[in-house]
């Protein structure tokens, strides 16, 4: 009892012990600053979906539930294998320590990539069994080969800033890698809007009601944008994207088409209009940033025994501690997430005063992408990032409630 | 090292670079006739090809009859592209006889591996592919390669009759260029004729003979063990991109200090010693990062261009005095090294392509396809070097041999 009280003294303990009351702070400030969303009133699926659809939805999600389940797997597994010999391809470099580091990290996603390859086409062979994806495999590999050079560069940029502090500051690169990081993701938010491709501006009369929605939600200024993917998908999706001058609404040219109504792609309108007036994005950042205070201080930590980061030895360890971490804060990020969801539902309601046609949009959303609007609890806990479509449309009852004269 | 003395298709030069103007300036009407023969022989020579094909897989060795014909057309075909493209001054005879000062000889016919016969048309695939890039799309119809640039032989040609025009000589460096070229299309049709069953080698190293000893101020080294880790190999292209954007941000500045050095050479007459350390450091880390990118180097580069890092490395002489009119006029005179340059480009674009295939399958890199490789860079260098008033040497177009270390 004494040693602890002593070791309680220390400056450093107390210190550690500030820095976190400070994190714990933070993480209740930045929870609370998006507001709840008040329940709707249990209500069955069957309601509002046929027992076929539901049946098939259930089926589909299942099967790539289990196959993203394996690939994770596959992935502990082979970043297991990494960790353990990946330093033997050092022998590959004639860089130096940062250069051999970046490499070292580099293929170790390469390795990632070759061994998810038959998951990744067993999803896309499902998604084109039930005509949710229109990509062929091929043009998948292809194009999964090309996105992993985006994965390269995001993975040598943040090793050679970490590895680079890692010489300068030895144990407490962490400590300066941390703004770095969230500076590159403030940056990368920045301009993520342009990097999306083929996109062209949304025309009237949908960007006449995007305008109307903006003013109704106390925002200006937002670009929007329709991103064609009808070459890959059927699905629908929209998103927000981009800070402060470049926000952005990307809608997908799958929720134009014939199956979604203008009052329906109002609803979704409303809804992205509601994450950029929450600033959402921005929240999304700050999540980033109180994740990455403890995950850059356990990899310094646990990569101690190959010399830490500042050596090579030490990357393909890192990469499993930062991909085990991340898979670990997922459920917890889903849940920010789906609270961001919920309260961008509701801000939309309050702009478009449209439950029914809200209702109906959801009810489309599952039917178009094949989700089930009813998942297990587990799944939606690991893979959720919105609400589940029945705790969508239930939340439209409870506004009906909240704004019954 | 496969020396050319013992390839059983090798070229054999005897020209003096002499050239007379009045057949320079008419050569390609000279060679009018040469082409149409050359066209007629060569219908010919297919119906014979595929009975020699026949022949050979089911006796094993090519019938001394057809080996004969087939190789005097090969002669043939070399004397009248050397002709054409001023590798040589004389009109060749058409009879495709050996008296021509850029001539073949090929062995007589040999044993050949069935299996290599019985598969000559998918195996000389790679080789028709290499050969494109040294005729572009001006080649022999018998190639049936089609050029993804510009042909490098076609280049030098150009370049070399306006040279033998004005000086009534032709270039070594041009001439050995295009007899590479030449050497390395005699093996191929060689090879498809079935008259060897030994790959092309494209090392250019080997391929014509005795080479000049340079000792040029930009010059390439190689301790390269050709090995090479498939892994990488396949990755290649995407473990590239981080070099890639920082040799293009390196770039801009270099440009800029390029420029700077163009203005304080032109003046004192010598590039300052700080600008010619920068444009060094970053002329040798381009040529790593390349070596990296198109397969002739294994490991993955350093970020600095530092002197030694690399097996394939640049060494940069020290600092000299260079003619100020020459540093006046840089940009005007690099223009032919420039078109030399970027039809190199397309040479070590195809190396790669055929490398990337050939390391991945046997973990190594071929001798030929690393060296010809090697060149295109060395060359490149070199223009770099000369553009960016690093060295006032022009830049060597053909195959040389640098001397050995004093040391040595």
């Amino acid at each position: 009892m004494r040693r602890l009280a002593s070791r309680l003294k220390r400056p450093s303990t107390l210190a550690l012990l500030a820095a976190a009351a400070l994190w714990l702070w933070a993480a209740y400030a930045l929870w609370h600053a998006t507001a709840s969303v008040p329940q709707g009133p249990a209500l069955s699926p069957n309601r509002f979906f046929g027992d076929l659809f539901l049946e098939r939805s259930s089926s589909y999600e299942r099967f790539l539930v289990v196959d993203g389940l394996l690939a994770v797997a596959t992935l502990l597994a082979v970043l297991a294998v990494y960790a353990c010999r990946g330093h033997r391809l050092m022998r590959e470099s004639a860089a130096g320590r940062v250069g051999t580091g970046m490499l070292l990290g580099m293929l170790g996603f390469a390795v990632v990539w070759l061994a998810e390859i038959p998951f990744g086409l067993a999803a896309v062979w499902w998604q084109r069994d039930h005509g949710v994806s229109r990509q062929g495999y091929l043009e998948w590999i292809v194009e999964s080969f090309l996105g992993l050079g985006g994965t390269f560069l995001f993975i040598a940029a943040a090793l050679a800033i970490a590895m680079g502090l890692a010489g300068l500051l030895r144990r407490w690169w962490w400590v300066a890698a941390v703004p770095a990081f969230v500076g590159l993701a403030l940056l990368f938010a920045l301009v993520s809007p342009y990097l999306v491709p083929s996109t062209s501006p949304l025309r009237d009369p949908h960007l006449a009601e995007a305008r109307a929605l903006e003013r109704m939600e106390g925002v200006e200024g937002t670009r929007f944008s329709v991103e064609d993917v009808d070459r890959f998908t059927t699905a629908p999706n929209a998103e927000a994207t981009g800070l402060g001058p470049t926000r952005t609404v990307i809608l997908w040219s799958t929720l134009l088409n014939d199956d979604f109504n203008r009052a329906e792609v109002r609803a979704v309108l409303g809804h992205e209009i509601a994450h950029v007036a929450h600033d959402d994005p921005l929240k999304q950042i700050g999540w980033l940033a109180l994740f990455l205070i403890p995950a850059a201080a356990l990899i310094e930590l646990l990569t101690r025994r190959r010399g830490g980061m500042g050596r090579p030895e030490a990357v393909p360890v890192a990469l499993l501690v930062l991909v085990v971490l991340q898979l670990l804060a997922t459920p917890m990020f889903n849940l920010v997430t789906r609270r961001a969801e919920a309260s961008a539902d509701w801000s939309a309601l309050d702009a478009t005063r449209e439950p029914a046609v809200a209702r109906a949009m959801f009810r489309r959303l599952s039917t178009t992408s094949h989700s089930s609007p009813d998942p297990p609890a587990w799944t939606s806990l690991l893979y959720g990032s919105h609400p589940t479509i029945m705790q969508r449309i239930e939340m439209t009852y409870a506004w009906e409630r909240a704004h019954r004269p | 090292m496969d020396r050319a003395e013992a390839r059983p298709v090798r070229l054999v030069i005897s020209d003096d670079l002499q050239r007379g103007r009045g057949s320079v300036f008419f050569r390609l009407w000279f060679a009018l006739p040469l082409l149409l023969w050359l066209a007629i022989w060569g219908l010919a020579a297919f119906f014979v090809v595929i009975a020699n094909w026949f022949a050979t897989l089911f006796r094993g060795t090519s019938p001394r009859p057809l080996h004969g014909f087939l190789a005097r057309f090969v002669r043939f075909s070399v004397h009248v592209y050397a002709y054409l493209y001023l590798a040589a001054e004389p009109l060749p005879g058409f009879g495709g006889k050996s008296d021509y000062p850029i001539d073949v000889e090929i062995d007589p016919p040999l044993r050949q591996n069935r299996w290599k016969v019985g598969f000559r048309l998918v195996l000389v695939v790679p080789a028709l592919i290499l050969l494109a890039a040294f005729f572009g799309s001006g080649g022999n119809a018998s190639s049936g390669g089609q050029a993804n640039g510009i042909g490098l032989l076609i280049v030098a040609a150009f370049l070399g009759w306006f040279f033998a025009l004005a000086r009534g000589r032709m270039l070594r460096g041009l001439r050995d260029l295009i007899a590479y070229g030449l050497s390395y299309a005699a093996q191929v049709w060689a090879y498809m004729a079935l008259l060897t069953d030994r790959y092309p080698s494209s090392d250019p190293l080997t391929a014509i003979g005795p080479l000049p000893v340079r000792e040029d101020p930009v010059r390439l080294e190689s301790s390269d063990d050709l090995r090479r880790s498939r892994l990488t190999v396949f990755f290649r292209l995407l473990l590239a991109i981080p070099h890639l954007i920082w040799l293009t941000l390196w770039g801009i500045v270099a440009l800029l200090a390029a420029i700077g050095n163009w203005f304080a050479t032109l003046f004192t007459g010598i590039s300052p010693a700080g600008l010619h350390r920068f444009l060094a450091a970053y002329m040798r880390y381009q040529l790593h990062v390349f070596a990296y990118l198109y397969l002739i180097g294994n490991p993955f580069p350093g970020f600095t261009g530092e002197r030694g890092s690399y097996p394939i490395e640049l060494r940069i002489g020290e600092r000299a005095r260079q003619n100020r009119w020459t540093v006046g006029f840089r940009i005007v005179l690099a223009l032919p090294a420039l078109l030399i340059a970027t039809a190199y480009g397309t040479l070590v674009f195809t190396v790669a392509f055929l490398g990337w295939f050939a390391s991945l399958f046997t973990g190594t890199m071929p001798l030929g396809l690393r060296n010809a490789g090697a060149l295109a860079l060395r060359y490149g260098s070199q223009t770099y070097g000369y553009l960016f008033m690093v060295s006032g040497a022009y830049p060597y177009s053909g195959p040389n041999v640098a001397p050995p270390p004093p040391d040595a």
